[in-house]
């Protein structure tokens, strides 16, 4: 890469001045629509899942009510085939989704990362060994290489966590790799290790601050893909085990009762609701952290 | 563009997986029933052979009784009177020696006839293998009297071995086929493999195709002996319960045998009939007697009192669905020697906490494996499971659950590993003498890990049930049951209410509790 595509692609020579003066407080991704959409309902789940206890109306796991009432002014999403509170399940299911799929994410994005850094920046047989153990994994459906290693750890939240952590790495590692091959030849990383820096330093001071916003923007677009897969393990019955309200689990146990559709359409809308704004998120966040995509896409925003 | 192309991504996601979801409900039944030759019977699978000498699933059952016949068999549904199959009886007095007479001509689907040295080693290839059903010739001697003749003996009075010889294990297979594909009367038997893919039977029907995960498919044996099928294509197939509901009702399938109660409700009587009975299948509760296993928890009588005293069986039963029944003891309640529901098996919470403070439970958390991937009647392992639970933490004992595929609880079952759970036990032969194997040191006993000599008196009631003469059966096998319900590690909680759904285009399904249901007997 010459010096002048290097310069022309850092932020500014080719921005319009009309535009910069237009920069007000938020970046213009975070005052679209849908990522105002996106944080609201987020922020929303948060705040359920932190006062869960004094928002739900009854406790998630009292099997004290009438079974399959359908939807109505005592239980407004009605009651499970055990009489169990629907609302208060769902509502207490944030508890669980939410929390592991953070976990998940930040754990596979700090996994995959390290080692998607390692490859790329010592690269010859690190890189092959790394990058071919990522192969391996890539080479499975996510789902079912998953399943597997969930099937063979038992059944919990716990083994669905760490089988999903075991495929979802590989994803950082490639980015992260892929960005740090490019970043390592840029002249401040050759000048800083000639200056002395070590290879850590190096990674740490010169290429990390550069290679970091892709990477979590794909995590913040991954977080919906977490819920998803997370909820996919319990429905299987590879995840939560009963009585835990885990949505996944609660549209599984939907799934066995089709005439009571109150059963499942809750903890799937919630599903949804959690793993669409966390896209829109996503969506937004990448603009505003890249800010190349942004003009490129500024055309068909909302 | 990058953005409109992620947001058409996110939409072929969403409607691909909208697509997987409503696949996945519609099942695989894909057969038509326009043509009135073939039937789609779903059933949620147990399925783990197709080998009769190893089968002794429900599925396995369903499958072996259309490709074998059996030496004596049951007409339709009525259990009390076995009659001739393959071969007509005669016991001797003292209920020691069953005389078998080749009754007729029968025909593999090879066309090889069936012989007297088929019997044999149809027999004792099922004593041999030492597997799963091989239990039923306990203490049989098979002896080949001549060409016409099977002599049945045994040590002890066994009145109720005629009505274990139709039991589908005991299913006649192909001597000469099967010794050229690994099979022998003898341990070493390998033909499992060669019968999940080829059936050699003289059955109503023969292996098509065969699948433990998805179906099964039948297809008329030429050489049959006795009156031809209805169907000429048979596709059993695997569905969960409440895609058989959707099946039946679109006419994707003819026959729905594990609909539940709830299921059962708001069915299109325009388009289905409703069979309703009691199942035969008895739920049951075990709690390892191992004290490494059990952990000085299910081990101890005390617990096991609170245990039982803990449980709202009325509450069991609203989710059991109506026709559902409080079995007393392990003998399902349409069997002579059923016993009602006795003291032991009340809901008493304050009695279950004084059997509780007085076991020294204190608050060690009991592991509960049930399976989650198949139901009894429609009934879900699950839902009971979590009933359970909430009902027994009352009591102040702690469950934690354990849910597993049924293969997976299963072997782990009977390798007597588990430290307790829910199983289910479907009859083999229709008579009380078929639940003895509960008593201690026997095949069920043992998962449990109540070895021969835990319980005198338990073991003293079962062998008095098991060789008392006609008229005193009854009493024996209640004092053996109450005995099982005072000390013993089993609970008996619940026979699901039975139901079977069929499209208005069947006319007759004799249900069976050996074998469910008889496929070539469905018109």
């Amino acid at each position: 890469m010459s010096s002048e595509t290097a310069v022309s692609d850092t932020l500014g020579t080719k921005t319009p001045a009309w535009k910069r003066r237009r920069r007000p407080l938020l970046p213009r991704a975070w005052r679209r629509p849908m990522a105002i959409v996106g944080v609201v309902i987020v922020l929303a789940w948060l705040v359920i899942a932190i006062f869960a206890p004094l928002i739900a109306p009854y406790n998630p796991l009292a099997q004290s009510f009438t079974p399959l009432q359908a939807p109505n002014a005592a239980h407004w999403f009605g009651t499970d085939v055990l009489g169990r509170d629907e609302l208060s399940r769902v509502l207490y299911g944030s508890r669980i989704s939410l929390p592991l799929s953070l976990v998940l994410v930040v754990c596979s994005m700090l996994i995959g990362s390290v080692l998607g850094a390692i490859a790329g920046y010592f690269g010859r047989v690190v890189d092959e060994v790394i990058m071919r153990i990522a192969d391996l994994v890539f080479a499975f459906p996510t789902i079912i290489l998953a399943m597997i290693v969930a099937a063979s750890l038992g059944p919990s939240l716990l083994n669905a966590v760490i089988a999903l952590l075991l495929v979802s790495w590989p994803n950082y590692a490639r980015v992260t790799r892929s960005l740090v091959l490019g970043a390592r030849q840029q002249e401040y990383v050759v000048a800083g290790r000639l200056m002395g820096a070590g290879v850590f330093r190096s990674l740490g001071r010169d290429v990390a601050p550069n290679v970091v916003a892709p990477i979590f923007v794909l995590a913040t677009l991954d977080f919906g893909n977490a819920i998803l897969l997370l909820s996919g393990l319990s429905f299987l019955g590879l995840g939560a085990v009963p009585p835990t309200p885990e949505w996944g689990a609660m549209v599984s146990d939907g799934v066995q009762n089709f005439s009571q559709w109150w059963l499942a359409t809750f903890p799937g809308i919630a599903i949804f609701s959690v793993v669409v704004a966390f896209n829109f998120i996503g969506d937004a966040l990448r603009d505003a952290l890249d800010p190349r995509t942004a003009e490129a896409v500024s055309g068909v925003s909302i | 563009m990058i953005r409109s192309h992620r947001r058409l991504a996110a939409a072929i996601v969403i409607g691909a997986s909208v697509a997987v979801v409503l696949a996945g409900c519609s099942g695989g039944g894909g057969s038509s029933s326009s043509s009135g030759k073939t039937l789609v019977v779903d059933n949620s699978f147990d399925l783990k052979t197709s080998d009769p000498a190893r089968a002794f699933e429900l599925t396995g059952s369903i499958v072996d009784k259309a490709l074998y016949e059996t030496v004596l068999t049951f007409k339709g549904s009525d259990v009390t009177k076995p009659v001739p199959g393959i071969m007509s009886y005669s016991e001797s007095s003292d209920d020691k020696t069953l005389t078998l007479t080749m009754d007729g001509k029968h025909y593999f689907s090879n066309g090889d006839p069936v012989t007297v040295d088929d019997v044999v080693f149809s027999l004792k290839r099922v004593q041999a293998i030492a597997g799963n059903p091989s239990f039923l010739l306990d203490g049989v001697t098979v002896t080949k009297k001549d060409d016409k003749t099977v002599v049945l003996t045994t040590t002890t009075a066994n009145p109720a071995l005629p009505f274990i010889l139709p039991n589908p294990s005991l299913g006649i297979v192909d001597s000469k086929v099967l010794k050229k594909h690994g099979g022998t009367d003898t341990k070493s038997d390998s033909a499992e493999s060669y019968l999940n893919k080829t059936s050699a039977g003289s059955g109503p029907y023969m292996l098509k195709s065969y699948s433990v995960t998805t179906k099964v498919v039948f297809e008329p044996n030429p050489h049959y002996a006795g009156t031809k099928p209805a169907y000429s294509n048979v596709v059993l197939e695997n569905v969960a319960g409440p895609t058989q509901k959707i099946n039946v009702q679109a006419g994707a399938s003819q026959v729905a045998l594990d609909l539940n109660a709830t299921q059962v409700q708001g069915l299109d009587s325009a388009k289905t009939n409703l069979i309703k009975g009691t199942s035969p299948y008895v739920m049951y509760l075990w709690f390892n007697q191992d004290s490494t296993i059990g952990a000085g928890v299910t081990n101890n009588q005390d617990f096991i009192t609170a245990v039982r005293k803990s449980i709202d069986y009325s509450k069991i039963l609203g989710l059991s669905g109506s026709g559902s029944t409080q079995p007393g003891g392990l003998v399902p309640s349409q069997f002579k020697g059923a016993i009602k529901p006795d003291s032991t098996a009340e809901f008493d919470l304050a009695a279950a906490k004084a059997a509780l403070a007085k076991s020294g439970y204190n608050g060690q958390t009991v592991t509960f494996s049930y399976p989650n991937d198949i139901t009894v009647d429609g009934l879900q392992f699950e839902t009971l499971a979590q009933a359970l639970q909430s009902q027994w933490a009352a009591a102040g004992i702690t469950v934690k659950l354990a849910p597993g595929p049924i293969a997976t609880v299963l072997d782990s079952f009977r390798a007597g590993n588990l430290q307790s759970g829910i199983m289910y036990w479907g009859p083999d032969y229709p008579d009380a003498s078929d639940y003895l194997v509960f008593s201690p040191g026997q095949s069920i006993g043992l998962r449990a890990a109540w070895k021969d000599g835990a319980d005198a008196t338990v073991t003293d009631a079962a062998n008095a049930a098991g060789s008392a003469s006609s008229d005193d059966r009854v009493q024996a096998f209640a004092t053996w049951q109450k005995a099982m319900n005072a000390s013993g590690p089993f609970v008996p909680l619940v026979q699901p209410g039975q139901y079977v759904v069929t499209a208005t285009s069947i006319t007759s399904v004799p249900l069976n509790p050996v074998w469910t249901v008889d496929l070539a007997s469905i018109k």
